[in-house]
This record gives C-alpha cells, structure tokens and sequence, in this order.
C-alpha cells in the first residue's frame, strides 16, 4: 500500500514537472533574451561553417540570442580550456557555452563532471527526437543521460572511384582483395583519429567470431583471443596500403583530397551524405559513389552539450533548442546544404514541418535509408581504448 | 654628455626583461609540476616519477624523439652552413640585390602557408609530377612514391631549410653593416688572397657573434616546429612536438600528464642541442686557427659558386611557387590528377571567403599594429639604453684611471646585467612555445585574466618583441651618433633629438622592424588559441581551423589572405619613406 502510495506521489509530481516545463521554457526564452552564446564547433568545413552561420542568424532574429561560432581544430582544445577553468575554479563565467561533441570527448567531459545538465528533456523540439535510436541513448555506449542534446546522425560509409573501380568490395575480405588487385590504392587515417579508430571498429565487428562480446566490457585474455583475427587482416592489409602502410592520413578529410587526387581509389567517411556534398560543390567529381558493407556497418551520432561554467545557459538551450526544430534539421540535411542525416523521427511530424523533410533533395551518391540499414552497434568504449594502444604498439614504429 | 631622460632609459630593459622572465617562469613552472604528477584538477596530487616512465615506454616514443632531432638538427646545420656559403660567394652581387629585394616577401609567407603550397608541389600527386604526367611519365593516377611525411622527415627538413634559410640571410644582412667589410677585402686582395677565401678566413667567424643567438632560435624553431610539422612531417610515429600537440588535446584528461613530461622533454633536447653546438663553436675555434693563418690564398669555394648560387636561388623559387600553387587552387573548382590546371574556374571561395574573413583580418589587423607599436616602444627603447651604454663604457676607458671606486663597480655590473637583455629577450624563442604557452593559459584563467584582448595582444608581445630586436638593433646600433651628438650641442633636448633627427633618418629600418613585428603577431597560433580562450579568431586562426578540413580551395583563399597581411605592411614600409622624402634622395636608402 505504501509503495502505491509513493509511485502516486512520484506520478503526481512528474505530473507537476512536465507542467512546469512549459512554464519554465517561457522564462528560459525570456532569459535568453540578449545572451550572447559562444558555440565552440570544429571549424573545418565551409559549408558546416555557413549553416552554423545561418542558424545564428535566425536565432538572433526571432529569440534574441546572440550565436558566435567560435572554430576548433579539435574539440579536445576545448575540453582542455574547460578543465583549465575548473583547475582555476573558474566556476563561473567559463569561455564556453555550448559545444559540439561526442563521443571520447563526451566521455571525459562527463567523468571529470565537466557537463551542465540534465537539460536536453526540457527544450520543446526534444519531444519530435527519435528516442527508437539507440545511439541517441548511448554516445559510443556511454550512457547520455540528457547531458547533450542530440543534432545529427552518423554512419560508417565507403566510397569508390567508379571510373577506376567497376565493382565495389562487400566485406572486409573483399576489401583485402581489392588491395591485392589495386596495391596502394585504398589507406586509412592512423590510429588515434576518428575515422581511423572507427575503420579498426568496424574492421573487428566484421571479423570477430562473437560479435556479441564486443558489447561487454574488454578482459585481456578475450581482448587477445578475439582481436587476432583482425590483427591477421591488418597484417595483411598494410603492405597492400597506399605507401605501403609506411604512412598514414592524419585525418578523414586528407581521406577526400586523396581520393580527389587519384591516390587512392576507395575512401571512407561517417557522413553518408558527404560525398554527394563534396560533389555538390565540386570538391570531388561526379564519378564517386558511396556503398557499405553487406553486415552494416557502423553508425552513431553527434550532440551538443553546456560546460558547467557555462556564462549563458538559457541562451545556450534556446539555441540548441533551435538546432533541434523541424526547420533546422531539414536546412541540415539537405546535401546542398550539409547533408547531416537529422534526428528527428520524421513519423512523429505533421503539416509544412513534415513537407520540409519531404522537400529535401537525395543525394546523388547517397545511399537511401534501407540501403544504410539500422547500423551496427559500437562496440563497448573499453575495447576501443585497448584497440587503439594496441595498434600503436604494434604499427606505430 | 647627458641630457633630460637619457639616463633612464635602463626602465626599458628592466621592464623588459622582468616581463619575460617572469611569465616564462610562470609558464615553465605549470608545465614542470604536471610531469611530476601534480595536478589537482584531474585528482593527480602525488608527486612521483610515475608519468616520465609511461613517457618513455609509450610506442614510438624513441623513433619520435630521434625523427625529431635529427629533422631538426640537419635542418639546422644545412641552413647555417648554406647561408655562410652564399654569402661568402655573393656578397653585394647581383643576386645578392635580387635578395636584397624580395627577402622581405618570402619572409612574411607563413610556414603553415608554405607547408600547403609545398606539400602539393612536391607530393606523387602534386605540381612536379603533374608537370610531366601522363605525356612523359604514362603516370594516369599518382604514383605510390613516399615523398611527403617520410618516417626519416627528410620532407620536413627540406621545407625547414627552405623557411629559415631568407631568415638567417635577412639577419646577417643587418650584421654585416657592422663589420668593415670593404677594407677587409681589400687588405685581404692587396695580400692575395682569393674573395671567397677573404670570407672563410676572416669575415665569417667575425660574423658569427652577430649571428649565434639567431641560429639558436634556428635550432629551438627546427626542433619544435608543429605546424610544418604535421602537413609535411612523419605520422606514425610523428615527431615529438605534434605528439605533444595531440597529448594536449587528447579527450582523456591524463594524457595532459604526458603532455607536459613531452614538452619538457623537447625543451631539454633544445638545451643540449644548443650546448652542443656551443661545444661544436669551441672545437672549431680550436681547429680552424692553424687553418686560418695556414696563409693558402686561393679557395676550392670558387668552384662551388655556380652550385651555391643555384641553392639560393631554387630556395627563392620554391616558396614562390608554392604560393603560386595557393593562387591556382584559390581559383580551382575542379582539379585532379593529371591535370597541370584545374578543368573548372571558380570565383566562388574568393567571394565567400572575403566576406567570412572580415571580421578575424579585422581582428588580426588591430592586434598585430598594437603589438608592433608597443614591440617598437620598447625595442627602440631598449637600444637607445644599448647605445648610451656603449658610449659610457667607451667614455669611462678613457678616463678610467683615476675614477674607478666602489660605486663605479656596482654600476658596471649593474650595467653588464642589463647588457645580457639579448639573452632574455631571446628565450621565448629559444623554449619551444608549447613549453610554457600552456602553464601560462592556467595562470591567466587563475587570475581572470584570460580572453581579454589586452593579455591577447600581450602573448603575441612575447614573440613579436625578439624578432623585432632581431631586425633593427644592428642598423640603429650601428647608427652614426656624431649626428646626434651635433644635434644635441645645437638643441638641448633628448627627446626633440630623436624625434625630429634621429628617428626620421633610421625611419626605414624602424618601418621594417615595424613590418617584421607586426608579421610575427600575424603568424601566432598557439598564444592565441591558448590566451585568447576562443574570443579572438585571427586569420591564421581561421586557416589552421580551416585545414583541418579538406578543401584546399577555401584553404588557398585563406591562406592567401593571411599572407597580404604581412606583404602589405612591408610594402609601406618600402613606399612611406619614399614619399616622406621625395625630395631627400640621401634619406630614402
């Protein structure tokens, strides 16, 4: 009797909340008001950097919340200045006011209690996100919490020259005999970077007996049975890489100016879209195409989040708020635009908002959504850490 | 003679060199402690030795450590030994002018700029081979050949030579005014002595003095260069300032450890490879006497000379070129393999990149003429203590005899401290940046400091001051002081002396330096990344930001920008004086 008692009281309560959400959306809008939000994003991409620019300016128009883009390299700079901050108890006032981020960045930010929040449950567009998606749930499996708010989707995609290559590989040993047949003609960007990591992710969950293991966390003995296989495949991989495996991109787009260039006939990328970007705006010829693997492959997704000592939270939820509406992430994945998958649960919308998602172009190298196919899950956060110090040892000589 | 003010010129050098000495500290002292594993912020409180072992066994970390040295010291050695050779060979001949007239130019490109531009010059895929592709070669698609990013970095220390060697050359220019270089010769000639002979024997090690704290920041710049780096250096592993790099910007927080145990770790590798080379200074003084005065007149270097003068040359071609390459990419829609021009034209990335640059030139502009402006204060400050000192301790011989007491010691070594500011003005560019650049970062948050402009436009102070001593203290040393003594026997007072005849006869140089100044806060990165906490996006800034991307076109077109900054003020500095004194012919030398 007690219990029921006490679940009426918890329903009531959540009943008083979500009442107060409205309520308290109002007067976030209304603090917003005149803030000025610093977003720090990567700044690598013009046509990333024009819609970030488009989004500030119609946020300033119609909420009155100034958006400054500040560009990073790597949001790893940032996640350093916020710690700085905390080291100086700058608790306050902090530099940063909303970030683009996820993943291991998001991982450190929330062991080292970096995040505002709680906060993504209380913007409004929230309600239209897919909550299906269990990467919206789980950022490289670490748990999210409503510490980010979610903004686009991302899947493992590869692509080839079709002028150079008639049939594109299925597998990773396909793959293998794609290098034998082409030696030099396909790389991958080296082990810490991203794409890199996830190549090596994707690489495992393909050539691992038990995939279901890969979603427990890493013991050493495991690690050292079950990696050998994909050990084996990048033993034999190397010699057949662009420079033999000698060197390596840095990064995923050195991966798209090299495919421009002719060295290397097979590419990858994690937006599905960005091929038919790049070509959208000549950066790449018409004759790239995108494919996946037969098994799926990877995909996850990307968020923005509040540091603790955030100088203007109601701004930053506003804007986010706003990266979230069906208008922004319609603008977002239209491949002329950007082309950033959105993840918005277009069963869940209705009238212009869901004519705005109707109206969105196909990419001309974009595969369609059945083609993409769920995506595999990533693999535990534990096993990439020990994927990636073993790679080191092993090749990084 | 002494007048109002000119015996407090020592405020400049104390101001200055407390100014540096004590943020480097401050800065070392922040890096020192985490590699000791103190770090509170991350639950790190226990000092031990913990993080200098996971350093040293961390994969690669050896080949990275030797990669490092050896790109840097080669680079370094190239660079001295080929400015010593062309000089020696050219001096004040044609092509001596021809450099007289573009160093300036190929001085303000900066190296990540250059980097880009060279790396698709050289690269299987890049000019060179597109060049001869496919009518030549049969070459359809690029070929699997390790030119750029070898593991050796043997890329990297040709890029190096090529970005330090107009410095070195640019430096000696201002040194050789000081020495009497026409008499020598001619003494030398009357004795028969071949020209080239005259330089080896004589001239050089005269020269070198002037020269040494340059190439220690020759050194320190070759060994902890990141932004060459990681466009043209080797990747896996990469070399130790770019793992740094990426220490610090690792997600996991302990990394920041390693981070600081890898910069310290590069700062002693500078320290020993400048005592070496201190080293490498004495053994030679020691050698090369009987060599010197072994009286053999003719030289094997006149053999050479066609070859030397072919390297000065293929340096100034490369970097032309490759910002020639910027400007075709600038203007690139489509370009590929094998194609020598781009199939497709576009104004596009022009027109976007104008408007969305606006704001960091802006930015850029009004840091870097601030800088200047203060670096130029100080500077000349700074030197006009110098000169008045050299002119005491001259003075003082004269009549030592019977005024040496207590009182006169204490000065003179108050004065011989003051005299080491060289030293402290040099030591931002003898410790690698990402040495104390970070600990200074933390200080500035501690004291809320950070993110205002003023603290901004200091960090770049920090870097812009020694380049542009560097740049002016031979001419203005070397300045003909019977003018001003003249001057002041005429009108008593200091101050109207320097404005209305000093300062307007030495405006060219002061210009250059002002140019030269304003340059190197264009050219900062790391300080404005650090210092600025994002509030402040510069145009380099943007470029960096923009090459992490992948479209060389945007990149071009700002990369382009970030080099008119520069080019403009060094075109004033050549047009203002010609204007100002049209009518002065002696004055617009």
């Amino acid at each position: 009797m007690r219990q029921f008692f006490l679940i009426f009281l918890s329903l009531l309560f959540l009943g008083f909340l979500s009442q107060a959400h409205a309520v308290d959306w109002e007067e976030i809008e209304k603090k917003a008001k005149g803030q000025t939000v610093y977003f720090n994003a990567w700044g690598g991409s013009q046509p990333i950097n024009e819609y970030i620019q488009w989004a500030g300016r119609l946020v300033q128009k119609k909420y009155g919340v100034r958006v400054i883009h500040v560009k990073a390299t790597d949001i790893g700079d940032v996640v350093s200045r916020i710690l700085v901050e905390k080291a100086a108890k700058k608790l306050q006032n902090g530099s940063v006011d909303l970030m683009w981020i996820n993943g291991e960045n998001f991982k450190a930010m929330k062991e080292n209690t970096l995040l505002f929040g709680p906060f993504s449950q209380n913007l409004p567009h929230f309600q239209k996100v897919d909550n299906q998606k269990k990467t919206l749930k789980y950022d490289f499996t670490v748990p999210v919490d409503n510490l980010e708010s979610p903004w686009g989707m991302a899947q493992l995609v590869f692509s080839y020259d079709t002028s150079q290559v008639l049939k594109h590989p299925e597998t990773m040993s396909d793959l293998l005999a794609f290098a034998k047949k082409h030696p030099g003609k396909f790389t991958y960007p080296a082990i810490p970077s991203f794409h890199g990591t996830t190549f090596i992710k994707q690489a495992l969950s393909e050539l691992i007996h038990d995939p279901k293991i890969l979603s427990q966390k890493v013991s050493a003995p495991d690690f050292e049975k079950h990696t050998q296989p994909l050990w084996d495949f990048l033993d034999a991989l190397h010699p057949l890489l662009w420079r033999k495996g000698k060197v390596f991109p840095t990064s995923g787009s050195q991966m798209l100016s090299l495919l421009n260039d002719n060295e290397i006939f097979i590419s990858l990328s994690f937006n599905p879209n960005s091929v038919s970007n790049a070509i959208e705006n000549g950066e790449l010829p018409n004759t790239i195409r995108t494919y996946i693997h037969k098994g799926g492959t990877i995909g996850n997704a990307h968020f923005v989040a509040i540091p603790f000592n955030s100088s203007a939270k109601p701004g930053a939820m506003v804007f986010a708020n706003f990266l979230l509406s069906p208008l922004a992430q319609a603008r977002k994945a239209n491949p002329k635009i950007w082309g950033d998958p959105s993840v918005l649960d277009i069963k869940k919308l209705s009238g212009p908002d869901k004519k705005l998602f109707d109206d969105v172009p196909k990419g001309i190298a974009t595969l369609s959504a059945d083609e993409l196919g769920p995506g595999l899950p990533e693999p535990h956060v534990s096993w990439v850490q020990a994927l990636e110090k073993e790679w080191l040892k092993k090749y990084n000589k | 003679m002494r007048l109002f003010g000119q015996e407090k010129t020592y405020i400049f050098p104390v101001f200055v060199m407390g100014l540096f000495s004590v943020t480097i500290l401050a800065g070392f002292i922040g890096t020192l402690l985490p590699s000791f594993n103190y770090l509170p912020v991350i639950g790190h409180t226990n000092l031990s030795l913990s993080v200098w072992f996971d350093f040293f066994s961390y994969p690669g970390i050896q080949t990275s450590i030797l990669v490092t040295i050896f790109s840097g010291m080669t680079a370094s050695f190239c660079v001295v030994t080929l400015a010593f050779l062309f000089i020696s060979v050219s001096y004040e001949n044609a092509l001596w002018k021809f450099f007289e007239k573009i160093l300036s130019p190929v001085l303000s490109i900066p190296h990540a700029a250059f980097a880009v531009g060279f790396g698709f010059l050289i690269a299987p895929s890049g000019w060179m081979v597109r060049l001869v592709s496919p009518v030549l070669t049969g070459f359809h698609t690029p070929p699997d050949w390790i030119l750029l990013n070898d593991p050796l970095g043997i890329s990297l220390t040709i890029a190096l030579v090529i970005k330090e060697f107009p410095f070195l050359i640019m430096v000696a220019m201002g040194a050789l005014g000081q020495l009497d270089i026409k008499k020598t010769l001619l003494v030398g000639r009357a004795l028969g002595y071949k020209k080239e002979q005259i330089w080896l024997k004589v001239l050089i090690p005269r020269l070198y003095p002037h020269l040494r704290l340059s190439i220690f920041a020759i050194i320190a710049y070759s060994l902890s260069v990141v932004d060459m780096a990681i466009l043209l250096g080797p990747n896996t592993p990469s070399s130790l300032s770019v793992l740094v790099l990426k220490w610090f910007n690792d997600p996991d927080v302990n990394f920041k450890l390693l981070a600081s145990a890898g910069s310290l770790c590069l700062f002693f590798i500078v320290l020993v490879s400048i005592f070496i080379v201190y080293l490498i200074e004495r053994i030679a003084h020691f050698f090369l006497g009987p060599w010197i005065t072994n009286g053999k007149r003719s030289s094997f270097l006149a053999l050479f000379k066609p070859f030397i003068a072919f390297m000065g040359i293929c340096i100034i071609l490369f970097t032309i070129i490759s910002s020639v390459i910027l400007v075709i990419w600038s203007l690139a829609w489509q370009w590929r393999f094998p194609d020598f021009l781009p199939t497709t034209w576009s104004l596009n990335f022009w027109a976007k990149g104008m408007v969305s640059s606006f704001d960091p030139v802006m930015t850029t502009v009004v840091t870097g003429v601030a800088s200047a402006f203060i670096g130029l204060f100080l500077t000349i400050g700074c030197l006009e203590h110098e000169g008045n000192y050299r002119k005491n301790q001259t003075n003082q011989n004269q009549n030592s005899q019977d005024l040496i007491g207590l009182n006169q010691i204490r000065k003179k070594r108050t004065n011989n401290f003051i005299k080491n500011i060289h030293y402290f003005l040099y030591l931002p560019l003898l410790v690698p940046q990402i040495t104390f650049m970070a600990g200074i970062q933390l200080l500035l948050v501690i004291m809320k400091m950070d993110g205002y402009w003023i603290t901004l436009m200091g960090s770049h102070l920090l870097f812009v001051l020694p380049y542009m001593f560097i740049a002016l203290s031979a001419t203005y040393l070397s300045f003909d002081e019977r003018v001003t003594d003249q001057a002041m026997l005429l009108r008593r007072s200091y101050a109207r002396v320097m404005l209305s005849v000093k300062w307007p006869m030495l405006l060219k140089p002061i210009l250059f330096s002002f140019a030269i100044g304003f340059s190197v806060s264009v050219a900062q990165y790391i300080p404005t990344m650090l210092v600025g906490a994002g509030r402040f996006s510069t145009i380099t800034t943007e470029v960096v930001n923009i090459a992490s991307g992948s479209d060389r076109r945007i990149m071009a077109v700002y990369a382009l920008i970030q080099q008119c900054l520069p080019l403009i003020m060094f075109a004033a500095a050549i047009i203002i004086p010609k204007i100002l004194y049209y009518n002065r012919k002696g004055m617009q030398v």
